[in-house]
């Protein structure tokens, strides 16, 4: 890349070969405005607003798609470029119902900004009169065609990011409409609801429809966090207004997803209708009562402390942060010196001795091998990541006997029994990735091994499954020599029945959770404990990446953090805890994390 | 000094512009000083007086025969006239009309609503003709001041009637009092 000088607006610019001029300008601190132009997105020059005047030029440029070259004189807001201008966005607006005052996205839209910049106070144009559909099938968010402009950001999302392919355009000139595949309602498309399209679309014609007309943007609080909905670590921002979460959005400049998320994450965490558990209870004379902190604190430290260590299990979930796990750590493993360790999910096989990948890794590979798990249903993201590297000509193999989410994408769809088949076609690739699960057989895993130049990279269950590996959770459990048990069942849904129909009549069980469930019924004593949402710390992903998770509103009720909760009990044991989330956080991504100690003082 | 007149009307609207012009609030006694309010829907002088005004304001979409005399009657008594709120200049809410047709839009209105019995589509000769296409006020007769809203701020309109009395015609109300909705 060569450095050139162009000016703008008289201004000397020092630009970099193959910037397009609005880009340039973008980085010289001069805003050339747009409406199809996204910075995640491809340019395509639809929508004509970012014209601008160069020297030499016959007619006008769209800035967003035109190279700079040296010396190029260039005018962003000349008479001609603002006539021009104001004239597509009368167009633009006299196509369709472009009327702000019933409008979800009124304050927050990128086509209003513009008509006020440019001062449009009336129509030269004839008003609206054609009545567009209104698609509201999908069960997250609907679709406006009224308030559609076919700028085509959704359409590109759609395939650049979530590649996906669902959204497209149909028909020609005035009669071209958005469409979901072959013009079908979103709900019967291929349409993954990822939400990509929401947080692109420059209108009102994608909207949420749980936070609808809750809150403009200027109205509501924005925290940057971390998605806890499964082990890839997608960034994300919660969108608050007075202590209730409004809607989540794809953080840009994140470094696993870039802006993607996925239905899980985005749509699904907000939807759970699970009773939440928040006050403290215990267990007298058979009946379930509420209490205080203090007294079930005091009263868990005293079974703890009392019982044998071969008469104590632990069971966590890796819905829970650094700072919890570490403490569970230090307190059960360290401290009591626990016999009974077990994780709530199962685990992807670790390959310490192989060439660890990540997933950034896959976005420059050219054979991805699947097996042992299905990231359509499991890890969405990874499987936007995986479907963008074929879209770019990567070679999709799938080794699975069961039908998986990604075999239509696949080029070799191969049973378990044919890994010496996929190996072979492997071998032919120069960098070839293999992403495996917790259902990988073992054969089939002792086999790829095998592949010389290829990175490994686990899909790992759960959530902050790679944390509870480093610090050793996941061993064994016996139910039937338990005389004390300890959930912490976190926000898990899976697993908890099963657990509740192993544990014998007299063990004594104490679940931290945010939910109830056929666990807390069974329970002694219950640990109300915050959700994803009210809890600061930190978070592992598959990769290894330490990544910080931010409290978006209180916690609800009695309910506690995670960590907290735990680091108080730890104080009721005798210890001196110290789980500063920031200190944490620097911590966990060290290879000594779990190993030394650094919060049980004596 | 002689005191500068303004007089208003409305056509297809809400008066919801009206009482946004009412919220001037206490600002409104030193504007008294200097403007007289001549006529408005909601004062006993209905209509613009013969000798006309300095400053017209219309409020309201052009939606029928009616509308079309009011506009034309205050553009041909006033200097300056001003459309005020989204349906004088976009034609607004009542343009969601042109969505269905005017025929339909009677018919579910006054014949086909869940709470009708025996309906009836008025059709007095002293009601004006519903018209095939709701606009703005500037489809009809010209405007020299445009201020769109739902409804326009107090302050907006306190604005724009400030500049008015300086001497000044806004060509666009800058961006801090223009707003669509």
């Amino acid at each position: 890349m060569t450095s050139l000088n162009i000016t703008i607006n008289g201004q000397e610019i020092a630009a970099e070969s193959g910037q397009t001029v609005l880009e340039a300008a973008s980085v010289a601190g001069i805003e050339i405005p747009a409406l199809c132009h996204h910075p995640a997105l491809k340019p395509i020059g639809a929508c004509r607003v970012c014209l601008v005047e160069i020297k030499g030029q016959r007619g006008l440029q769209p800035a967003c798609t035109f190279p700079v070259t040296r010396g190029m004189a260039i005018q962003t807001e000349s008479p001609k470029v603002v006539e021009a201008r104001k004239f597509v966005l009368e167009l633009i607006f006299s196509e369709r119902n472009h009327f702000c005052m019933y409008c979800e996205m009124s304050g927050d839209c990128e086509l209003q900004k513009l008509g006020y910049r440019y001062g449009l106070d009336h129509w030269m144009y004839p008003t609206y009169t054609q009545n567009f559909p209104v698609d509201a099938s999908a069960k997250y968010f609907l679709l406006d065609h009224n308030r559609c402009v076919l700028c085509r950001r959704c359409v590109r999302a759609c395939s650049e990011l979530a590649a996906n392919h669902t959204l497209d355009l149909r028909q020609r000139g005035a009669m071209t409409m958005l469409t979901a595949d072959m013009n079908v309602d979103l709900a019967q498309s291929s349409c993954i609801s990822c939400g990509v399209c929401l947080d692109v679309c420059p209108t009102g014609a994608l909207v949420d429809k749980r936070s609808a007309f809750l809150g403009k943007d200027s109205d509501c609080e924005r925290i940057a966090s971390i998605c806890s909905q499964c082990s890839i670590g997608c960034g994300i921002e919660i969108v608050t207004r007075a202590n209730s979460v409004l809607r989540i959005r794809g953080l840009w400049d994140a470094p696993v997803n870039a802006g993607v998320l996925c239905k899980k994450g985005r749509f699904e965490s907000l939807d759970d209708d699970r009773p939440r558990i928040l006050s403290p209870l215990k267990r007298l004379n058979g009946k379930q009562l509420q209490t205080d902190w203090d007294d079930l604190l005091q009263l868990t430290a005293e079974r703890l402390a009392a019982v044998a260590p071969q008469h104590l299990g632990l069971l966590t979930t890796t819905h829970a942060t650094n700072e919890a796990l570490n403490l569970l750590n230090e307190l059960f493993c360290r401290h009591l010196k626990v016999q009974h360790v077990d994780l709530l999910n199962p685990v992807a096989p670790g390959p310490p001795s192989l060439p660890k990948g990540t997933l950034a890794d896959l976005s420059h590979s050219d054979c991805i091998l699947v097996t042992g798990t299905d990231p359509v249903n499991t890890h969405p993201v990874a499987a936007m990541l995986i479907k963008r590297a074929v879209d770019h000509g990567a070679q999709l193999i799938v080794i699975e006997d069961r039908e998986s989410g990604l075999t239509s994408y696949a080029d070799q769809v191969l049973k378990t029994s044919e890994t010496d088949q996929a190996l072979r076609l492997a071998r032919q690739a120069q960098r070839s990735a293999v992403v495996y699960g917790n259902s990988v057989s073992e054969t089939v895993f002792t086999s790829l091994k095998r592949l010389a130049k290829a990175v490994y990279v686990a899909l790992q269950p759960g959530v902050n499954t790679y944390a509870a590996l480093s610090l050793g959770l996941h061993q064994h459990i016996d139910f039937a020599s338990l005389a004390v048990l300890y959930v912490l069942a976190g926000e898990q849904h899976a697993q908890l029945n099963e657990v509740a129909a192993k544990i014998t009549p007299e063990t004594f069980v104490v679940v931290q959770t945010s939910y109830a469930s056929a666990l807390t019924e069974r329970a002694d004593v219950v640990l109300p404990m915050a959700i994803w949402s009210e809890r600061s710390g930190s978070l592992t992903n598959t990769d290894g990446i330490v990544q910080k998770v931010r409290a978006a509103r209180a916690p609800q009720g009695q309910s506690k953090p995670d960590w907290e909760i735990l680091k108080m009990l730890t104080e009721k044991l005798g210890g001196k805890p110290f789980v500063l989330p920031d200190d944490m956080a620097h911590y966990a991504g060290h290879e000594s994390f779990g190993k030394e100690n650094p919060s049980w003082q004596k | 000094m002689a005191k500068v007149t303004i007089a208003t009307d409305w056509l297809a609207a809400c008066a919801g512009c009206h009482m946004s012009l009412l919220d001037i609030d206490e600002r409104l006694f030193p504007l008294l000083e200097m403007v007289e309010f001549t006529s408005s829907p909601v004062t006993d002088l209905k209509h613009p007086p013969a000798d006309g005004v300095t400053v017209g304001i219309l409020t309201g979409a052009i939606s029928n025969t009616h509308n079309i005399e009011v506009a034309r009657r205050m553009r041909s008594h006033c200097q300056i006239l001003v459309a005020v709120g989204d349906c004088a200049t976009f034609g607004g809410i009542v343009a969601t009309r042109n969505l269905v047709g005017t025929d339909a839009a009677l018919k579910r209105a006054y014949l086909e609503t869940e709470s009708t019995v025996a309906g009836l589509i008025p059709d007095s000769p002293e009601l004006g003709i519903p018209l095939p296409l709701v606009t703005g006020v500037g489809e009809v007769v010209t405007v020299d001041v445009f201020i769109p809203g739902c409804p326009p701020r107090a302050d907006d309109l306190y604005f724009a009637i400030g500049e008015l009395l300086a001497g000044r015609v806004p060509k666009v109300l800058p961006p801090e009092h223009l707003k669509y909705d």
